[in-house]
């Protein structure tokens, strides 16, 4: 898996929102550190993250093996298919409900979701 | 909704075998009925019955009221929306009850569907509300939902800081995944179910479970987090295993 492609870019309210951490100081560029950058990493991972962030990311083996496995993780999970059947009695516990209910009465929707 | 996990196809075949045998009183693994034979996507739209009725048709008579149509869309669907109810409360007796529940609201309510969205889209919303609204009457973890994006003490990512591990990359296979998921703490199950493997944007979970999406996305955070820990475990214990 690629490194660093959600957070290549500065771009939209996320970055935003991370940039009061990483304001220049007065005596010139601040670097991030590694709670500042894993403190922000909930609202930049799959979204992008600004400049120094993404300058972090690239010069910390730490954050860089953390981001690592969480998007590795979030890409297994995509893999996931439903493998299971409900039981039988499921259908059953249905039918016997709809026997009770009667049949679909066609009605004019208020709201389709 | 758009980037959902496309809806895969039935095949006709497979579709004749969807009515469940009375004689089976577990649930079962079996093959995927919505995949084809090659693991082909095919448009929802072109998904066929065994009578060779499309969904659509199927749909509209259920709407009419026939209730082989409607048996017919609960085969179709049973799967995926039994294993949302699966994965969100991690007990099969809650997510049978629920896949039930699920599906007959959508016996009351199917006609007012009117095809704005995919109906695999719809019903999959109107099952993560029957989900949502039961683990509310149980008693939602609502103290996480008010957490904010402060890192706590216990949990959060500053304990990474610092510490350097092998990566998980390769490590993981579906099966411990799977039970990882399972024994994640039900706030961040949830979460991290609709986001990452149902496809539900962060706006769009902040609007179910009533959470800002700055919390959504921390407790997506923190369940990814708690995933690592605990796969990270599961790995070690393989490797002491094999040793």
């Amino acid at each position: 898996m690629k490194m660093g492609r959600e957070l290549t870019v500065t771009k939209g309210q996320d970055a935003i929102a991370t940039a009061t951490a990483e304001a220049p100081n007065a005596g010139g560029h601040k670097e991030m550190n590694c709670a500042e950058f894993q403190r922000d990493l909930p609202l930049i991972i799959d979204s992008g993250g600004s400049v120094l962030q993404e300058e972090h990311l690239r010069t910390c083996e730490v954050c860089r093996g953390l981001v690592n496995d969480l998007r590795y993780i979030a890409d297994q999970a995509k893999l996931l298919i439903p493998m299971l059947d409900p039981s039988p009695k499921v259908w059953d516990g249905i039918e016997e409900k709809l026997k009770l209910e009667g049949p679909i009465k066609p009605t004019h929707a208020r709201r389709s979701l | 909704m758009e980037n959902r996990k496309p809806v895969r196809a039935v095949e006709p075949a497979e579709e004749l075998q969807v009515m469940p045998s009375a004689s089976a009183v577990s649930p079962q693994l079996v093959h995927d009925p919505n995949e084809d034979q090659k693991g082909h996507s095919v448009p929802p739209q072109k998904r066929m019955m065994a009578s060779g009725m499309s969904e659509a048709e199927a749909i509209e008579r259920a709407k009419q009221g026939d209730g082989g149509c409607f048996e017919a869309l609960y085969g179709m669907h049973k799967r995926r929306v039994y294993s949302l109810c699966l994965r969100m409360t991690g007990n099969t007796a809650e997510a049978e009850d629920l896949t039930q529940e699920a599906f007959l609201q959508l016996y009351r309510k199917i006609a007012t569907f009117r095809g704005e969205s995919a109906f695999s889209t719809w019903l999959h919303r109107l099952a993560v509300n029957v989900v949502l609204m039961h683990l509310r009457k149980k008693g939602l973890p609502e103290v996480s939902l008010q957490e904010t994006l402060e890192p706590t003490e216990e949990d959060g990512p500053k304990k990474d800081i610092g510490a350097q591990d092998q990566v998980l990359a390769g490590s993981i296979d579906r099966v411990n995944l799977e039970r990882a998921i399972e024994s994640l703490p039900p706030g961040y199950r949830i979460i991290f179910v609709l986001h990452d493997i149902e496809g539900y944007e962060h706006n769009e979970i902040a609007e179910m479970m009533g959470c800002s999406i700055g919390n959504s996305k921390s407790q997506l955070h923190k369940a990814r987090m708690k995933l690592r820990d605990l796969l990270k475990v599961t790995r070690a214990e393989r490797a002491g295993i094999r040793k």
